[in-house]
């Protein structure tokens, strides 16, 4: 391992320091560490070397040397290799990564290792009894991230099918991950975890973020209200007993031990039946009547399979 | 495959030089707290660096990096005056934890300052196209935190996941947390002088009290888990196909995949939950056994039948 680091350092320093791309034989040659190897243990060692610099965020490229793409060489840019400043401040430095240690995701701590190239991640510092946990994987996080940042196509597997998506954003919500994005039928919001066999597109810039896109907006505020369903306004009455909590839910007053009654926008009807039913016989829908006769109908179907 | 402890000590490195280059001279105490060293893996890690350098690699060649009295020196180094670039899971990670505690309203202006700069150099022209909503009342929280803080006792109010009865309890709160979209407090319950997790938005009322309380040690990283007692209600029960979700959101045993479904152990303190779960499901789920979820199921059916006529 310490033969490792030494190397890979070396070669990022010659990477760096060279103004012109430089052939894996120039390197092989020039560079401690790797002339003693036969071609084959050259060719594993150097792959390797890659992959690692690029995991560590080195933008290692590969790049033609002559018109007729016939050599290649690598190359280093120093201006794309520094972390752009952020010009953090002491205490904002120091509250990002009480902030990292607080929040948990995918239990990786890829967050407190970024806060190292901002300057470090004191320990002990200000730990507070607050938690999050966003859950999820982290580095299909990170590539949609970059999917997202660098407008670059992504293809993936959803419900056993082949999707392409122009991926304009991302968010966090009620313990999952979407990304919003746009495909062949229209835009549409995809839950991370579901996604499989994620791609990202080699090519950069791909497509145009439209300038008024908030993925906030986009992932609108309860399930029922995202959907493709014709919109209704539904009227439900919620039972003493249980008005504060769905007011709580809702983001509206309720009144303390009385019925609460209020309309609400539905274009997921399927989300907004499951709802009203998790309150079991303490909430009614009293319209429109067609909503009335698709919850009967669920009730009647539980009752056939399972009352 | 390079090893991960070669990966995180190569990190270090490139963030360490920058660093202490941009410092007119740094003590070694201020090193090991910041860049999480103790001090035998920074005098390696300087020892590495000392070796390193340009093709020649002779003296004038390699990087200076030594630790002179109680500081720590590097020079001759100028190509790593900046660290790299964050990756994108790293800039990912920051941002949504900065952005998760802003979202609980309980964020510091230094945070929210911070998540503002991150974000515009991250993600210069993607503004609005990350979000990270963890929702829960930024005053209940706050309260919550405070109290678990100043270790105060709370008195709430609380509606039961399972059962429609309210009770009053005092709590000894020793963490606030989220985790699947909802905000918890885990400590102790004097009602039932256990170790238990409340949920913050069935908590009605609640009151920070006077009194005080000891926070045990050793308190487990908090979090939701169900471990199924004797006392519980059993239910065994087909999930079709458009009914999977239920996988992802309840704590539930898989007995076998078939081609019409999932067969599943639902296990709950009683068979209220199962029951609502049932309803809401309607065809997309069978129960096939269970008798009290089964009686739950038909009384609560009826009156909802009833309601909807």
């Amino acid at each position: 391992m310490q033969n490792v680091v030494e190397r890979v350092l070396n070669l990022l320093i010659y990477l760096l320091e060279s103004p012109v791309p430089v052939t894996a034989e120039d390197i092989r040659r020039t560079v401690l560490g790797y002339g003693e190897q036969s071609d084959d243990a050259f060719h594993r060692m150097f792959e390797r070397d890659k992959d690692l610099l690029r995991s560590l965020g080195v933008p290692l490229e590969r790049q033609a040397l002559d018109i007729w793409e016939v050599d290649f060489g690598y190359v280093v840019d120093p201006e794309k290799y520094a972390i752009p400043d952020p010009r953090l401040t002491e205490e904002e430095r120091v509250a990002l990564s009480v902030a990292a240690r607080m929040v948990r995701l995918g239990g990786s701590n890829a967050g407190l290792e970024g806060l190292l190239k901002l300057g470090g991640a004191e320990r002990g510092v200000g730990i507070e009894p607050l938690g999050a946990d966003l859950g999820a994987e982290t580095a299909v996080l990170g590539d949609l991230f970059l999917a997202i940042t660098e407008r670059r196509e992504l293809r993936f597997t959803y419900h056993g099918g082949e999707r392409k998506l122009k991926p304009y954003g991302m968010g966090h919500r009620r313990g999952h991950w979407y990304v919003v994005g746009d495909g062949p039928e229209g835009e549409r919001l995809y839950r991370v975890d579901r996604m499989s066999a994620v791609e990202v597109g080699e090519k950069r810039d791909a497509f145009k973020r439209p300038r008024k896109f908030d993925v906030k907006t986009a992932m609108s505020n309860h399930p029922w209200e995202a959907g493709t369903d014709e919109r209704v306004t539904a009227t439900v009455r919620f039972d003493p007993e249980v008005s504060w909590w769905a007011g709580r839910t809702l983001g509206v007053e309720a009144p303390d031990g009385a019925a609460l009654e209020c309309e609400l926008p539905v274009a997921n009807r399927d989300a907004f039946i499951g709802w009203v039913l998790s309150f079991g016989e303490s909430a009614e829908v009293l319209g429109p009547e067609d909503l009335r006769h698709e919850i009967r109908a669920r009730v009647d179907a539980a009752l056939e399979s399972s009352g | 495959m390079t090893s991960p402890r070669t990966v995180s000590r190569l990190a270090r490195i490139l963030a360490l030089i920058p660093y202490v280059l941009s410092k007119e001279g740094v003590e070694v105490r201020e090193i090991l707290d910041r860049f999480g060293y103790d001090e035998a893996q920074l005098t390696r890690d300087l020892n590495t660096v000392f070796v390193c350098g340009l093709p020649g690699y002779g003296p004038g060649d390699l990087m200076e990096a030594y630790i002179d009295g109680d500081e720590v020196v590097i020079d001759a180094a100028d190509y790593f005056a900046r660290a790299p670039k964050l990756t994108s899971t790293e800039a990912l990670s920051l941002l949504a934890a900065g952005m998760a505690i802003v979202g609980s309203g309980q964020a510091s202006p230094e945070l929210e300052s911070a998540v503002n700069k991150l974000a515009k150099v991250v993600m210069p022209d993607a503004g609005s196209a990350i979000s990270v909503d963890v929702s829960g009342e930024p005053e209940t929280l706050g309260m919550l935190k405070g109290a678990a803080a100043d270790r105060r006792v709370v008195r709430i109010t609380y509606r039961s996941l399972s059962r429609e009865t309210e009770t009053i309890r005092d709590i000894e709160p020793w963490a606030v947390f989220t985790t699947l979209g909802n905000w918890y407090v885990q400590g102790k319950c004097r009602l039932v002088d256990a170790e238990r997790v409340f949920r913050v938005d069935r908590m009605r009322h609640l009151k920070v009290l006077d009194e005080g309380f000891e926070r045990p040690s050793g308190i487990p990283e908090p979090g939701v888990s169900y471990s199924p007692s004797d006392d519980d209600v059993v239910a065994r029960i087909v999930l079709h196909p458009q009914a999977a979700w239920v996988l992802d959101y309840y704590p539930v045993e898989v007995v076998k995949e078939g081609k019409r479904g999932t067969e599943i152990l639902f296990y709950s303190p009683d068979a209220e939950i199962p029951a609502r779960l049932l309803l809401r499901l309607g065809a997309g789920a069978k129960l096939l056994d269970g008798d009290e979820v089964r009686a739950r199921v038909a009384a609560m059916g009826g009156a909802l039948r009833d309601r909807y006529r």
